[in-house]
């Protein structure tokens, strides 16, 4: 304790009270302290100062167990987030070509159709395929029927030509 | 300055949890941490306590440690200890309607564990009131300056200069009466 009063205590004193009573007061001060130096207290017992640091080591080693826990469990999480993520992407944006029996309905739609900006000649367009398409089909199924007597079996072919004609200028837009 | 790089080697070798450097911080300052809570409690088995506690919340807390004198910031770790503990008792005091150990207030002569009398100056440390007698052992056993002490408690410098005088001196009237 020889060196604890590293401050000026005179000078400190001196800011608050006046020369003489500012030496009284350390006087008074380094007597006291003198005093407590003389009696000091009992020491702490060597068992204890060892169960202190068994304590400690035990804490430490906790602490350590602890911190790779925390970062095995954010390494983990963080991989099971990248994995997800991955996971969604490839669901997302990489598509399987589509197998046999596959409908792949966009590449029924016309491209010109699909392509065009024209909305109202193209509804006009598939008005006209689809009355003539309608009107051909209830031909061939009068045909079918025996109904009309004047049918014969170049007819049959011609109407089939002309459904068969329709069809490609449709989808040829 | 070697002492000082020491100290800077060892509580760096602490907050990279080095037990060694621990202990050897433990061999520095238990003496004096011991002699501050004894001082303030007069019991031994108390003094155990809060010195072990200390310790172990030195563990804790180095982390926080952020540079400045060592010896202070440990000094007010420690008096945090003592206030908790303090209040701990008043806790227990009002839980169990007993009357607290009143040696704390100085009205009966203090016993060690062991069952022998205490010093002289325990009994008379007693006879001063809690917070002058936390004041007089923060000033002895922490090396804490008269600014550090003033501003952990939150009073102008000048008030702590003169509770401290006006302390030991009524410390060493009694001592010599």
């Amino acid at each position: 304790m020889e060196n604890r009063n590293r401050e000026n205590l005179r000078e400190l004193f001196e800011k608050f009270f006046d020369a003489e009573q500012a030496e009284s007061y350390v006087e008074d001060i380094q007597k006291a302290e003198q005093i407590l130096r003389e009696n000091p207290a009992p020491e702490p017992d060597d068992m204890l100062i060892a169960n202190i640091k068994a304590e400690i080591a035990m804490r430490l080693q906790a602490r350590r167990a602890h911190h790779f826990r925390r970062v095995i469990y954010e390494v983990a999480g963080a991989a099971a987030v990248i994995l997800f993520f991955a996971t969604v992407s490839l669901q997302l944006f990489i598509k399987d070509p589509p197998g046999h029996g596959e409908v792949v309905y966009a590449s029924l739609i016309p491209t010109a159709i699909w392509e065009s900006n024209d909305i109202a000649a193209d509804d006009e367009d598939l008005a006209v395929y689809t009355a003539q398409i309608e009107q051909i089909e209830d031909e061939v199924q009068t045909l079918q029927s025996g109904d009309d007597t004047s049918s014969s079996d170049s007819t049959i072919v011609e109407l089939e030509m002309e459904l068969i004609e329709i069809n490609g200028d449709f989808w040829k837009g | 300055m070697a002492k000082s790089n020491d100290l800077a080697r060892i509580i760096t070798g602490c907050k990279g949890g080095d037990a060694k450097c621990f202990s050897q911080i433990v061999d520095m300052y238990a003496s004096r941490c011991y002699g501050y809570f004894y001082r303030l409690t007069g019991n031994n088995d108390i003094s155990d306590e809060l010195l072990s506690e200390l310790f172990v919340k030195l563990v804790e807390k180095i982390g926080s440690y952020k540079g400045g004198s060592f010896e202070s910031w440990l000094f007010k770790v420690a008096s945090n200890i003592f206030h908790d503990h303090l209040r701990s008792k008043q806790r227990r005091k009002k839980l169990l309607e007993v009357q607290i150990t009143e040696f704390e207030f100085g009205t009966i002569e203090p016993k060690q564990s062991d069952g022998e009398l205490t010093d002289k100056l325990q009994i008379q440390l007693g006879r001063l009131d809690e917070d002058t007698r936390e004041l007089v052992m923060l000033r002895f056993y922490s090396q804490l300056s008269f600014k550090e002490i003033a501003e952990k408690r939150s009073e102008p410098i000048g008030t702590t200069l003169a509770k401290t005088h006006r302390a030991l001196k009524k410390l060493r009237e009694f001592m010599e009466g």
